[in-house]
């Protein structure tokens, strides 16, 4: 396992990203990691936050058009999250928040589904309160991000911070 | 031109006529609108104190710039022989103090704005607490003003006029008695109050530097626990998710998307990109007081907040135009508006560029 994640961080990919000192390299990636961050977690905070009673006027049915724009950016973040990791493979392999952070991304994705399925699902959704189920959903997609926010934040501190 | 905006310090002298001047202009226009009861001068009044709120986040961040130029850099690091470290830190405080208090008022001025719209009248709080906190403002800002005047203008700082007086008291003692003072008015006592004055300066040279102040200890307390600056961090991007919640909504519903979404309706949600932006305020502020030097010099971070004007211009553009919120759903806004809901995107998309590049481009970290 480890003798792969080293293959993984010597290769010129990794290289590259680590030490050309190139804007397009680690803070190009970093910085696409950060835009698909505030939209992803940002658009969906509008909308727990909209569950949850704020902005009573919007119609919650009409936000499910962001859901192509909410999974664009989680995609993208899929993909230069990995990039990231790839470049540093050994030590956040062995971090434990690198674990946390993943646990909330999980958790978070799949209360993303069951909003979509179980909230948007309804064809009435606009024309009764939420139920405390999608308050609940709401509240626990909130905290998942914000675990996960933190968690990502704190990668650059705890652990071994030493390599990015 | 290309060296007047180079040298920040021009920056500073330049702008710190702005949170002076003009929020007098503002406070009058206000506190007339309370007499007369003309709406018009209200809310010119409430979108001059956010714009000058704005404009204040440069002030003071310019400011500390100025003190690096004067200062220089390197180990060892001097000011001009006629600066007196203790007037910058006791101007520092003050304009500190000031900035946090017009803050305060652009942020409720704003959103007494908001409310304006949303109840068709001017909702009871915002009056009192706009008028107390503006008086505030004004009375910290003209301290902080006048104590910036001591930093490079002798003639106003104490010890040089009490100097001043003394030397007036002799000529006016040698006009009633003549000849009672000798060598009048070659006595005037020049020479002895400079060498006092070199004397105290040199002593609250050394004070200061054995009692930092206030901005220096709140700098030191961000830098000196271990969970501050990346709780700090965190919370910046908490905040900066809260913007683009609005940022991407509001405007994208400007632009055509979600059209059955009336604009009113999106209005709503206002509120929670100000709340993001009042974090990212505050946080980023304690960053800046924390470690000055990463973003005096850092033409990324000059970029930041020239883009962070820019989007204040912006939101006041949209709390000042009242048909576009009133368009209905499946409706598109009109070409004035739409123009200012992208260029919102592109300048929070700038300054989240220049945040995010201030280690990599310029020198932070």
């Amino acid at each position: 396992m480890m003798g792969l994640l080293q293959s993984i961080e010597s290769s010129g990919f990794s290289q590259w990203v680590k030490q050309s000192g190139s804007l397009w390299a680690f803070p190009g990636i970093l910085l696409m990691h950060t835009y698909g961050m505030a939209i992803l977690v940002g658009i969906i905070a509008g909308i727990d936050l909209r569950i949850l009673g704020l902005m009573p006027a919007v119609p919650l049915g009409a936000l499910r058009r962001f859901f192509p724009l909410v999974w664009a950016a989680f995609w993208l973040n899929a993909i230069t999250g990995t990039m990231l990791l790839a470049a540093d493979a050994t030590s956040k392999m062995r971090n434990p928040d690198f674990g946390i952070k993943m646990a909330f991304i999980v958790l978070a994705v799949i209360t993303q589904r069951a909003i979509q399925k179980r909230v948007f699902g309804d064809p009435e959704v606009d024309l009764r309160p939420f139920s405390s189920n999608a308050k609940m959903l709401a509240v626990m997609s909130l905290v998942c991000w914000l675990g996960a926010i933190t968690a990502g934040r704190l990668l650059a501190y705890v652990g071994n911070p030493g390599g990015l | 031109m290309i060296d007047v905006l180079s040298n920040t310090s021009h920056v500073h002298l330049l702008l710190n006529h702005v949170p002076t001047t003009a929020f007098v202009v503002a406070l009058v226009l206000y506190v007339v609108s309370l007499f007369n009861g003309s709406e018009a001068l209200k809310k010119t009044g409430l979108a001059m104190f956010f714009l000058i709120a704005a404009v204040t986040i440069a002030t003071y961040t310019s400011g500390s710039a100025a003190e690096a130029w004067l200062r220089g850099i390197g180990a060892k690091s001097d000011l001009p022989p006629d600066v007196v470290p203790a007037a910058i830190h006791e101007h520092e405080d003050a304009a500190l103090w000031a900035t946090g208090l017009m803050e305060l008022t652009g942020f409720f001025s704003w959103l007494a704005l908001w409310q304006w719209k949303t109840v068709k009248r001017m909702p009871s709080w915002s009056t009192p607490l706009v008028l107390v906190l503006a008086g505030l403002s004004f009375v910290a800002m003209s301290r902080a003003a006048y104590l910036g005047g001591h930093i490079h203008h002798p003639e106003i700082r104490p010890d040089v006029v009490a100097r001043h007086q003394a030397c007036l008291a002799i000529v006016d003692e040698e006009v009633k008695h003549p000849g009672s003072v000798p060598n009048a008015p070659e006595n005037c006592p020049w020479q002895t109050a400079a060498d006092q004055a070199n004397a105290s300066a040199g002593a609250e040279t050394e004070a200061g530097a054995a009692a930092p102040n206030m901005a220096r200890r709140l700098g030191d307390f961000v830098i000196g626990q271990t969970w501050m600056w990346p709780t700090l961090e965190t919370l910046h991007f908490v905040g900066l998710c809260m913007l683009f919640t609005v940022v991407l909504i509001v405007n994208l519903r400007l632009l055509g998307a979600i059209r059955v979404v009336p604009v009113s309706a999106v209005y709503q949600m206002l509120p929670i990109g100000m709340l993001g932006f009042a974090v990212n305020l505050v946080t980023g502020m304690l960053f800046f007081i924390g470690i000055p030097s990463q973003y005096n010099a850092n033409p990324v971070f000059y970029w930041k907040i020239v883009f962070v004007l820019l989007g204040g211009l912006n939101v006041m553009y949209f709390m000042l135009v009242d048909d576009a919120w009133r368009t209905p759903s499946d409706r598109d806004v009109t070409a004035g508006p739409r123009i200012a809901a992208a260029s919102a995107i592109v300048i929070w998309v700038c300054v989240l560029y220049c945040g995010h590049m201030l280690p990599f481009i310029g020198n932070a970290f």
